[in-house]
C-alpha cells in the first residue's frame, strides 16, 4: 500500500512536469492548427547553449536560465519564420476553415509539418556539434535535498528540486490559463484558434500576434526545458526527441489545444509510467506510455473530431 | 532467372563470379574510379538502391493523404521476417523475403485498419507510437535455436546476428547490388504503371481532397488500406534486403530517425512521379556524403534544405506541375519528330491537331 | 465615402475582378447585385483586407486603403458582415462581441455598446453566455452584424446576409439593415435577394463576371430585365 502511494506520488510529480512541457506544444498547435516537431530540438538547442556557458566556468543559474530562455524564444522565432510565418492563402474558398475541418492534413498543413520536422533535424545537429559528447553536464540543482513525509509508519520521500519544479509548473499552468480565459490577448487567441480568416476581420494582426505567440511558447520551452535538465544535471543528445514526445504524449492525451486537457494528460502519463515501471520494468514502461497514447488516439480522437464538424456546421461526408 | 542468380552454390558460382567481374569491370569505366573505388560505389550503389525502397514506401502513403512517422517499423518487420525465414526456416532468399514483406504489409495493413477514423495529425503521432510499441516489443523477443554452430535467433536486445545467407550462397556484392537494382527497378515500373491507371489515380485524388473523392464516389477507406499494405510491403523488401547484406539486425532498426528520413526523401524530391523519393536519396546520400567538407552539418544542411524547397514547392521537387509540363512538352516533341519523318502525311490534320496543344509552334 | 477604382484581384492565374469601380456614399445603402460566380464576395475580401488586389485603388474617406492590412482597415472604420457569418463558434455571444471590439481600448464604452445591442437584439441577450456555434442561422447572422458594429465602423460591409435564412428572418435582418439606415450608418450591401434589397437600398451596381455593368438608382430596377440579369446574368437571361 505504501508502495503505491510513493509510486503514484513519484508519478504525479512527474507528471506535474510532463504537462508543462505538452503546455507549449498544445499551445502553438492551437495557435498555428499545426504541429511544431521542432518544438524539442529549439529547447534542446538552447539547452545547449546554456550548457556550453556554464562549461565556460562559474556562471551563476539564473543567468544559464536567462540564457536558455532567451536563445529559445530566439530560435523560435528562426523555426517560425522558416516554417510558418506564411499567410494562409485564401484561394477561392471564402471559408477559409475548410470543410474538411478535421478530416485529414491539409496540404499547407502537411508542408508546415514537413518543414518543422526537417528544422528539427537540423537543430539537433547544430546542437551535437557544439557539445559532441553524448552527455554533457548541466548546472543542477542540490539533488541531495528532500522532503520526508511520515505516512503510514515508513517515509515517503520526495526530492525538494523536482517538487518545486512540479509546484511551479502547475502554478503556471494555471496562470496561462487564467490568461487565455479572462484577458483581451485570451481572447483574440482563442478566436484565431477558432476561425483565422475571421479573425483578421475584427482587427486582430494575426501574423503578428501568431509570431509573438510562437516566440513566448518558445522561451516557455526553453524555461521547462533548464527545469528538466537541473533536476537531472545533465543534457544528452536524445533530449530533444525526449521532449517532443513526453509533450505531444501529454497534449494529446488531454486533447490538443486544451490547457486542462494537457494537464490532464501530462498526469495520466505520469501516473502511467510510474505504475508501468514498477510491473514491467524499463521497456514495459516505455511500451504502456506508447500503448496509451496509442488507444487513447484510436479511441478518443475520433470523438475530437466529431465536436469541431458540430462546430462548423459542415457535415463531413458521412461515412 | 532467380534460380541461377540466387540458386545453389556449386552452379552458380561461375555465373555469379562473372556477372560480379563485368559490374566491376564496368564500374572502373567511370572517370577517376579504380577497383577500390568500384568496391565503394557498389557499396553505397546498394544502400541507395535500399534506401529508395524506403523512401517509396512513405512517397505511396503520402500519395493517399497520409504522414507516416512510421515505416521503419515495417522496415525492422522485413528485417527481421526475412532473417527468420534464411535463418531459423532455412529458407531461399526469395521466399524469405516474400515472407518479410508478408508481414511489413500485413502489419501495416492492420495498423492503417485501426486508425481509419482518424485524421492526418493523429494518424502520424499513431504511426510512431505504433512503431515504438513494435520497436520494444522486438527488442525483447527471445527465439534461438541451434543450428550447427551454435544458437542463432534473435536475442532480445543484442539483436539477430548470423544472417549468412549471402556469404553462404557466394552472392558477391556486385551481384546483389544488381538484385537490389532489379528489385528497385520493378518496384518503380510497377509503381509508374500503377499510376497511369485509375487506380493509382484515385489514391492521389484522395491525397489531394479526400472529401472531395468520396464524394465523387471513390472508396476511400479501401484504397487507403491498399496504399497502406503497399507502403508496408515497400520498406519490408528494403528491410530484408538491408539484414542480409549487415548480416546483422536489432531493435535500433526501428529508430524514428530512419521513418523521418524516408518521409523526407519522399517530400523533398517530390510526389509528382515514383521518381522523386530517388532524387531526394540521390540528393542526401549522393551529394553531401560525398563532400566530405559538409560530414559534420549534412543534417544541417538536408534540414534547411527541405524547410526552403518546401515553402518554394510544397509537393516537393519533382511534383505534379512539372511532371505534367515535361509530359507535355515530350508528346510535343514527339508528335513534331514524327511530322518529320513522314512528311507525306495531312499535314493539314497534323497542324490543326497541333493547333489545339497551347504553345504549338506557329510558323506551321 | 468609399472610392472603388479599376479593382483588379486575381487568384493566382484566374483574375476574378476585372476591373471594378463603384462609390459608396456616405449615409447610403449601396447594394451590389449580381449572379453567382460575378465576383462580388472576392469584392468584399478585397475591401476587408483579406485578399490583395493586385491594381486599382481604394479610397476610404480619402485614404488610399489598397494593400493596406485587414486589420489596419478595421481601425480605419471598414468592418465586414462576411458571407456565411463566420461568427466564432467556440466563444459565446458576449465573447464574439467583444472579439468584434478588439480595436477599442475604452472597455467602459464598449460594455455600454453590448448592453445596447442587446436591446436592439434581445434573442441574443438570452444567449449571452451561450455559445456561438449552437445559435440558430439567424441569431448567427444578428451577432455577426452586431459583432461588425462593434468596431464602430464608418462603414459596413455586408455580404449576402439573407442567404440560407428562412424568409421570416430575411425579413428581420433587412428591418435592421433599414434601421441602421436610418440611424445614419453608411452600408455596402451584397445580395441575391433583389426584392428585399431593393427596399432598403438607394443605388444599386449589377455586377457579372468581375466587372460592373450596370448601376443607378434603386427605382431604375423595376425593369424586369435587369431584374432578371441580376439573378441569372446576361447570357441566361431572356
Amino acid at each position: 500500500m505504501f508502495e503505491w502511494i510513493q509510486t503514484s506520488i513519484d508519478g504525479i510529480v512527474d507528471g506535474a512536469i510532463y504537462a508543462l512541457i505538452g503546455l507549449g506544444l498544445s499551445l502553438s498547435y492551437s495557435s498555428l492548427s499545426r504541429l511544431n516537431l521542432a518544438y524539442g530540438a529549439i529547447a534542446m538547442l538552447a539547452a545547449y547553449c546554456g550548457a556550453w556557458v556554464a562549461f565556460q566556468g562559474e556562471i551563476s543559474m539564473v543567468l544559464i536560465a536567462l540564457i536558455v530562455i532567451g536563445v529559445a524564444g530566439l530560435i523560435g522565432l528562426y523555426v517560425e519564420q522558416l516554417c510558418f510565418a506564411k499567410p494562409l492563402q485564401v484561394s477561392g474558398r471564402i471559408d477559409n476553415a475548410s470543410v474538411t475541418a478535421d478530416a485529414g492534413i491539409d496540404q499547407r498543413d502537411l508542408v508546415a509539418l514537413a518543414s518543422s520536422f526537417a528544422i528539427w533535424m537540423q537543430l539537433e545537429q547544430l546542437a551535437i556539434n557544439m557539445l559532441p559528447r553524448h552527455m554533457n553536464a548541466f548546472p543542477a540543482f542540490d539533488a541531495d535535498a528532500t522532503v520526508l513525509l511520515p505516512l503510514m509508519g515508513e517515509q515517503l520521500i520526495l526530492r525538494l528540486d523536482r517538487l518545486t519544479v512540479a509546484v511551479l509548473s502547475i502554478m503556471l499552468i494555471t496562470v496561462i490559463h487564467r490568461l487565455i480565459k479572462g484577458s483581451r490577448v485570451g481572447l483574440a487567441w482563442r478566436a484565431i484558434a477558432e476561425h483565422r480568416m475571421a479573425s483578421h476581420l475584427m482587427g486582430i494582426s494575426v501574423d503578428r500576434f501568431q509570431t509573438v505567440i510562437f516566440i513566448l511558447l518558445s522561451s516557455l520551452s526553453g524555461f521547462t526545458a533548464f527545469l528538466i535538465l537541473a533536476i537531472e544535471g545533465q543534457v544528452t543528445a536524445m533530449f530533444g526527441m525526449w521532449m517532443l514526445l513526453k509533450g505531444l504524449t501529454a497534449a494529446m492525451l488531454g486533447g490538443l489545444g486544451s490547457v486542462l486537457g494537457v494537464m490532464t494528460g501530462g498526469l495520466m502519463l505520469g501516473l502511467t509510467e510510474a505504475w508501468a515501471q514498477v510491473f514491467f520494468g524499463a521497456i514495459g514502461r516505455e511500451f504502456a506510455v506508447y500503448a496509451l497514447l496509442f488507444l487513447t488516439l484510436t479511441l478518443r480522437s475520433g470523438l475530437a473530431a466529431r465536436r469541431k464538424e458540430q462546430h462548423f456546421d459542415r457535415r463531413v461526408v458521412p461515412r | 532467372m532467380s534460380d541461377r542468380v540466387f540458386g545453389s552454390s556449386s552452379a552458380a558460382t561461375g555465373m555469379d563470379g562473372a556477372i560480379a567481374k563485368a559490374v566491376r569491370q564496368s564500374l572502373c569505366h567511370l572517370p577517376g574510379v579504380d577497383d577500390a573505388g568500384a568496391s565503394y560505389l557498389v557499396n553505397v550503389l546498394s544502400d541507395i538502391s535500399i534506401l529508395s525502397l524506403i523512401a517509396l514506401s512513405s512517397y505511396v502513403l503520402l500519395l493517399s493523404g497520409r504522414v507516416s512517422f512510421g515505416q521503419q517499423a515495417y522496415f525492422g518487420l522485413g528485417a527481421y521476417g526475412s532473417a527468420v525465414g534464411t535463418v531459423l526456416f532455412g529458407w531461399s532468399l526469395p521466399l524469405a523475403l516474400v515472407f518479410g514483406i508478408a508481414c511489413g504489409a500485413f502489419c501495416a495493413y492492420f495498423l492503417a485498419l485501426i486508425t481509419r477514423p482518424l485524421s492526418g495529425l493523429y494518424f502520424a503521432v499513431a504511426s510512431l507510437a505504433f512503431a515504438e510499441m513494435l520497436r520494444l516489443a522486438l527488442s525483447s523477443w527471445h527465439w534461438q535455436v541451434d543450428r550447427g554452430g551454435g544458437p542463432v535467433g534473435p536475442a532480445g536486445l543484442e539483436g539477430f546476428r548470423s544472417i549468412r545467407w549471402l556469404y553462404e550462397n557466394n552472392v558477391a556484392p556486385e551481384v546483389f547490388l544488381l538484385i537490389c537494382l532489379a528489385l528497385l527497378g520493378a518496384v518503380l515500373i510497377g509503381q509508374m504503371l500503377l499510376e497511369r491507371r485509375r487506380i493509382g489515380m484515385s489514391i492521389r485524388m484522395i491525397g489531394y481532397d479526400e472529401v472531395l473523392a468520396a464524394a465523387q464516389g471513390l472508396p476511400v477507406d479501401r484504397l487507403r488500406l491498399f496504399a497502406a499494405t503497399l507502403s508496408g510491403g515497400l520498406a519490408a523488401i528494403a528491410g530484408g534486403l538491408y539484414a542480409h547484406r549487415t548480416t546483422y539486425v536489432e531493435a535500433s532498426l526501428f529508430d524514428p530517425m530512419l521513418g523521418v528520413h524516408a518521409l523526407g526523401y519522399a517530400l523533398l524530391g517530390g510526389l509528382g512521379t515514383a521518381l522523386g523519393p530517388l532524387l531526394g536519396v540521390a540528393l542526401d546520400l549522393g551529394l553531401l556524403d560525398a563532400s566530405r567538407l559538409v560530414d559534420g552539418w549534412r543534417m544541417v544542411i538536408f534540414g534547411g534544405l527541405i524547410a526552403i524547397i518546401l515553402r518554394v514547392r510544397p509537393r516537393g521537387l519533382l511534383d505534379e506541375s512539372l511532371v505534367n509540363s515535361t509530359q507535355r512538352r515530350a508528346r510535343h516533341i514527339v508528335g513534331r519528330l514524327r511530322c518529320l519523318i513522314s512528311p507525306h502525311r495531312d499535314l493539314d490534320a497534323q497542324s490543326s491537331r497541333d493547333a489545339i496543344v497551347p504553345g504549338s509552334i506557329r510558323k506551321s | 465615402m468609399l472610392d472603388i477604382r479599376d479593382l483588379a484581384t486575381a487568384y493566382g492565374n484566374i483574375e476574378a475582378l476585372k476591373g471594378v469601380s463603384l462609390t459608396a456614399e456616405a449615409g447610403k445603402v449601396t447594394c451590389l447585385l449580381g449572379p453567382n460566380g460575378a465576383g462580388k464576395s472576392t469584392l468584399m475580401l478585397s475591401l476587408s483586407g483579406i485578399l490583395k488586389p493586385h491594381r486599382g485603388s481604394i479610397r476610404f474617406q480619402g485614404e488610399e486603403l489598397l494593400g493596406k492590412s485587414a486589420s489596419y482597415i478595421v481601425s480605419r472604420g471598414l468592418a465586414l458582415v462576411p458571407e456565411n457569418r463566420l461568427v466564432f463558434p467556440g466563444l459565446t455571444v458576449r465573447e464574439n462581441l467583444l472579439a468584434g471590439a478588439y480595436k477599442r481600448r475604452d472597455s467602459a464604452a464598449i460594455t455600454a455598446d453590448i448592453e445596447r445591442f442587446f436591446e436592439r437584439f434581445p434573442r441574443l441577450r438570452e444567449r449571452d453566455h451561450q455559445l456561438a456555434g449552437t445559435l440558430s442561422g439567424g441569431e448567427q447572422q444578428m451577432l455577426a452584424v452586431a459583432r461588425a458594429l462593434m468596431s464602430r465602423p464608418k462603414m459596413l460591409l455586408m455580404d449576402e446576409p439573407s442567404v440560407g435564412l428562412a424568409p421570416m428572418i430575411v425579413a428581420e435582418i433587412f428591418q435592421i439593415i433599414e434601421q441602421l439606415h436610418l440611424e445614419g450608418t453608411s452600408i455596402l450591401l451584397v445580395e441575391q435577394n433583389v426584392h428585399m434589397a431593393m427596399r432598403v437600398a438607394q443605388k444599386f451596381y449589377l455586377m457579372e463576371r468581375g466587372s460592373i455593368s450596370f448601376s443607378g438608382k434603386a427605382t431604375d430596377l423595376r425593369d424586369d430585365h435587369l431584374i432578371q440579369r441580376a439573378y441569372l446574368g446576361q447570357r441566361h437571361a431572356a
